[in-house]
């Protein structure tokens, strides 16, 4: 009984998981440039797959691999946010770049 | 990139420091080996080679962050985060497509070094913001919306960060 209600409660966590996925994927179609939806791209997945691995810990099969994936979203976190960075740094200084061509 | 000060850090901080980093590394081999007993050996050897290299790229900055700090910064951070996938998505779904987007240039006061990229990076993953360039304690952001009351939120996150790193 208990079983079956971890079950679903596991599928509950997976399906709002990729959820979140499908948001950030519609932010890349209706938000209007690149740095808008980087901001949709990383909040909205770093949930998704928070939701994921939280789905996922009740049926690991110790503590070594439940710490293994909260590892995993830890390091796409980090990814994430510094891949954001690196990106929008790089939008930054293409817009500038062009704005002083247009000036000229 | 930014070094240590040099003739700060005491031996006891240094010693501190490496049994941290050994602790963490030790945890680390564990996890991402599942726990596997054949692999302990292994991870005792190379444990100590991964020290002595991160020492080498990042000497310990004196006091390491503290640990209740930085805790309750992890449990702000993880509701911080939730609020952020929230937030987008809101904002994603509603029809209008509630936006605003525009920069917002921080001089912030905290000092340079990790507590300085700390706030850059977390600040991308929290509700409406998103750091595009720091340059000394310039942090420029992009803002999803630029009504919300950005400044205040970035403030309070960095006074979160200033109780991790006592000066």
């Amino acid at each position: 009984m208990s079983d079956s209600l971890i079950m679903l409660l596991q599928a509950l966590l997976l399906v709002i998981g990729c959820l979140f996925f499908l948001v950030g994927t519609l932010g890349l179609f209706r938000l209007p440039d690149t740095l808008t939806r980087i901001h949709a791209l990383t909040k909205a997945d770093n949930l998704g797959l928070g939701f994921v691995v939280l789905g996922l810990l009740p049926s690991v099969p110790g503590p070594a691999t439940a710490a293994k994936i909260l590892l995993i979203w830890l390091i796409a976190l980090a990814a994430s946010a510094t891949a954001a960075h690196l990106v929008a740094r790089t939008v930054r200084a293409t817009d500038a770049s062009r704005d002083r061509e247009e000036r000229a | 990139m930014n070094g240590p000060v040099p003739g700060k850090v005491s031996v006891l901080q240094c010693f501190a420091s490496a049994v941290v980093r050994t602790v963490v590394l030790l945890v680390l081999w564990w996890a991402l080996t599942e726990g596997d007993a054949d692999a302990v050996a292994f991870g005792l050897w190379v444990v100590p080679l991964i020290v002595v290299l991160w020492w080498r790229l990042f000497p310990p900055e004196g006091r390491g962050p503290r640990v209740l700090a930085t805790l309750a910064f992890g449990g702000y951070f993880l509701c911080g985060s939730v609020a952020a996938g929230l937030d987008v998505a809101r904002r994603l779904l509603s029809p209008r497509l509630p936006i605003s987007p525009g920069y917002l240039t921080y001089t912030t006061s905290l000092p340079a070094g990790s507590p300085r990229w700390l706030l850059a990076n977390t600040l991308s993953l929290l509700p409406g913001t998103l750091s595009v360039t720091l340059r000394g304690p310039q942090l420029e952001l992009h803002c999803l919306d630029t009504t919300a009351p950005v400044s205040a939120a970035v403030g309070h996150v960095e006074m979160r960060i200033a109780r991790m790193f006592p000066r």
